[in-house]
């Protein structure tokens, strides 16, 4: 036993010598605890996501259009578009017409059309027309499940308008006026209240169901049954921008995270090497030749670069084996980010090779900086689901935008204009990353 | 005739790391052809000189030319004359000797049967052609070494920096290394050779530069440099009760100094050794306790510095 704690007591030793780890041991948990909290908005007084971009547009004059869309831009997770920004910074309504190119540009995932014709004239019910980028599952039930819930608080006194309507059609304004007259001295006779105003809410389309304050028959879109019953009256055209054709999309849409992951351990552990190659003094003797510096350093980002490329298409192949990931079509494409991506990841893994003193500060430092880049760029949870600041920073990742372009090639079938803003950012990434490494490198002693 | 310029030229070198001067205004000229010697302590500065000449550091102050045509110590001009044989083993040892050689010749831009011819060239000399393709990994530590030593000549190098080649060698591969460094020396190569063990430096090396404290104490020659020395000859026996009435005695004719348990006299110039041997019978000491050599390098480094070398 005395062997064994002498024995421990040298591994402590040697813990407390290394100032690195003994950081990381207290920093990474911490960390990833107040990450996990702040993406599932623990102990938060307002729980669940927020800002998560819905676009609207609003064809229609009816009153119940407006109402619609204050309705939404109530739901708190929802931040409610209705405008197009100009180049010049002027803005003019959101059309219908901006919607494709908008989403295809990520502006936003979901949007709502309250098209003129709301209020269905062939038949009981109205008519909405959705579009959707379904490329995070988790958020794209989310914003489904919101839509839902606040249409069918609406659809009552929608319903209402759209049974007046008909009945209007059908029988005539003149006729259908006094009906509505007479029902309503019969309701204020028998129940009580002002006959003026119960004439008012009748043409308003509300007779009640929508808990106008009357507690007659008031609606519980909550429950299924009235749930199905209001489903079979709202007809929502679904347009799918993107990931339509997609045949495996679950795997789809996942890969891009399990790719970064993998890609940022994989060539941060090769990075790495240096420290092996400085121990063994091959350094020495490699800078001894008409070699320099530089030359080490790039030739460690160019095979890295490579090394990364050949691990992501055995990964994309080995997913379209398995799970049906489709990357024939878009391979150019898919080839071109996974370039940049592994370029960027290689350019990380300098780069903490360069701040690292040691080989193991290197792996405690890097296993630190690709689980906070990875859960705040996105690779973990939807970035909507984060609080804005966060949101802000996932942006700031080389995984988030990675992953967008992982996305875009293999869920939105993006062209190359459509690619080039990713790529360009991806490419000034890994510049920055790699000047601030040939830049520590030159300062630090690692070839020394 | 004038002589040839210095193949390594330095004047005043300084160089700190923080607070240390690791060397403090080292000057020396090494011509072109000789066997050169850097005998001292660990962390007297030999490494750092090393560094220093085969570019891999800068200077803090001085000058460092290198290759006899004034190019600075880490131009490229000057890194493509030399060979460095690192204190490690800098190789790669999952690859094969071979495999190694190639990527280190490809960095002195060798390709093709230049190259080829190279490794065939060098794997011969070091007596490793057979196990060309092994990986290093498999070699015993002298072969590594000596393959150590192959790759830093693959550029046909005019000078070749050893900076303590033979650390954990075995013996017989340690003099496998020496006779063939001696062979290339005398084929013209310029070999600066640092260590510290005397021994080694005696027996390799036609000047020395004995280094301490990042200055330069001594160079010259063996014989220079032991002539430097106040006594021809040195005496050694046991230290302790029974010779130290004996000690006493000879400090009148010469210096005492005890260390590790042994009493070294060595008599002042022209002190005649029967005198010696009258004083040991006068004491009751058998002949048989002492024993008598002439002067080392070690007994110059203990009468510079009040220091041994592997203090």
């Amino acid at each position: 036993m005395h062997t064994i704690l002498v024995l421990v007591r040298k591994d402590f030793a040697l813990l407390f010598r290394d100032k690195v780890s003994i950081s990381l041991t207290f920093l990474v948990p911490f960390v990833l605890i107040y990450l996990f909290g702040q993406v599932f908005h623990v102990n938060s007084k307002d729980p669940g996501p927020s800002g998560i971009p819905i676009a609207v547009v609003r064809q229609s004059d009816d009153p119940a259009a407006a109402r619609l869309v204050e309705a939404l831009q109530a739901v708190k997770p929802l931040r409610v578009v209705t405008e197009f920004v100009n180049p010049d910074k002027s803005t003019r309504p959101l059309a219908e017409g901006d919607l494709r190119p908008l989403m295809r540009a990520d502006a936003f995932r979901f949007a709502l059309v309250i098209p003129a014709d709301l209020i269905r004239q062939d038949g009981i019910g109205i008519h909405l027309r959705t579009y959707s980028n379904p490329r995070n599952e988790v958020e794209a039930q989310m914003v489904n499940g919101i839509l839902q819930r606040t249409l069918f608080s609406s659809v009552p006194e929608l319903l209402g308008r759209s049974l007046q309507a008909r009945a209007r059609a059908a029988v005539g304004g003149e006729r259908l006026d006094r009906f509505n007259d007479a029902v309503a001295a019969s309701v204020a006779r028998t129940f009580g209240g002002d006959a003026a105003d119960i004439r008012a809410r009748m043409a308003a389309g509300s007779f009640g169901l929508g808990g106008a304050g009357t507690g007659v028959g008031t609606a519980q879109p909550d429950r299924p049954a009235v749930r199905d019953f209001l489903s079979s009256l709202v007809k929502v055209e679904d347009i799918q921008v993107a990931g339509k054709d997609v045949k495996s999309p679950s795997a789809t849409m996942l890969v891009g995270g399990w790719a970064m992951q993998f890609l940022l351990f994989a060539l941060t552990a090769s990075a790495t090497a240096l420290f092996s190659e400085k121990a063994s003094g091959i350094f020495q003797r490699v800078l001894s030749s008409p070699a320099t510096r530089s030359d080490i350093l790039w030739s460690k980002f160019i095979y890295g670069a490579i090394l990364g490329l050949v691990q992501l298409m055995v990964l994309f192949l080995a997913g379209q084996l398995l799970y049906g990931i489709e990357i024939g079509p878009q391979f150019p494409h898919l080839l071109l980010v996974c370039v940049v991506a592994a370029s960027a990841c290689t350019a990380f893994g300098m780069l903490i090779a360069s701040v690292s003193p040691t080989a193991e500060a290197a792996r405690g430092i890097s296993t630190f900086v690709i689980l906070v880049t990875c859960a705040v760029g996105g690779a973990w949870f939807p970035v909507s689901f984060m609080p804005e600041f966060i949101q802000k920073c996932s942006r700031l990742t080389l995984v988030y935008w990675s992953m967008e372009g992982f996305s875009q090639v293999l869920w939105s079938h993006a062209s190359l204009a459509e690619l080039l803003p990713t790529l360009g950012r991806l490419a000034a990434m890994t510049a920055a990353l790699m000047a601030l490494a040939v830049w520590r490198f030159r300062r630090g002693r690692i070839f020394e | 005739m004038s002589p040839p310029s210095p193949i390594v030229s330095a004047k005043g070198v300084v160089k700190r790391f923080g607070p240390v001067t690791a060397l403090d205004g080292v000057s020396l000229d090494i011509a072109p052809g000789e066997f050169f010697g850097l005998l001292g302590p660990n962390g007297a500065g030999k490494s750092t000189l090393m560094s220093l000449i085969s570019g891999l550091k800068s200077l803090d102050g001085g000058t460092l030319n290198v290759n006899g045509e004034g190019a600075a110590a880490g131009s490229a001009g000057a890194r493509r004359s030399l060979g460095l044989v690192p204190q490690h083993i800098a190789l790669y040892t999952d690859l094969s000797a071979e495999a190694n050689l190639r990527i280190f010749g490809g960095l002195y831009g060798l390709r093709g049967r230049a190259l080829e011819g190279r490794i065939d060239s060098v794997l011969e000399a070091v007596q490793l052609a057979d196990r060309r393709r092994d990986p290093v990994k498999a070699f015993s530590g002298g072969m590594q070494r000596r393959l150590n030593l192959a790759a830093s000549l693959l550029n046909e190098p005019r000078l070749l920096l050893c900076d303590e080649p033979t650390v954990g060698v075995d013996p017989q591969s340690r003099n496998a290394i020496f006779e063939f460094l001696k062979e290339r020396n005398r084929a013209g190569l310029t070999i600066i050779y640092s260590t510290h063990y005397m021994e080694e430096a005696t027996r390799l090396c036609s000047r020395i530069g004995i280094i301490d404290h990042g200055r330069i104490l001594a160079l010259g020659t063996i014989d220079e440099l032991l002539a430097r020395l106040p006594f021809e000859e040195e005496i050694r026996y046991p230290s302790g009760p029974a010779t130290a009435a004996l000690a006493a005695e000879l400090a009148a004719f010469g210096e005492v100094a005890s260390l590790d348990g042994t009493d070294r006299f060595r008599p002042r110039p022209g002190y005649p050794l029967s005198s010696f041997y009258a004083i040991t019978e006068r004491h009751g000491l058998a002949p048989r306790l002492f024993t008598s050599q002439r002067p080392t390098l070690e007994a110059l480094f203990l009468q510079l510095t009040g220091r041994t070398l592997r203090e």
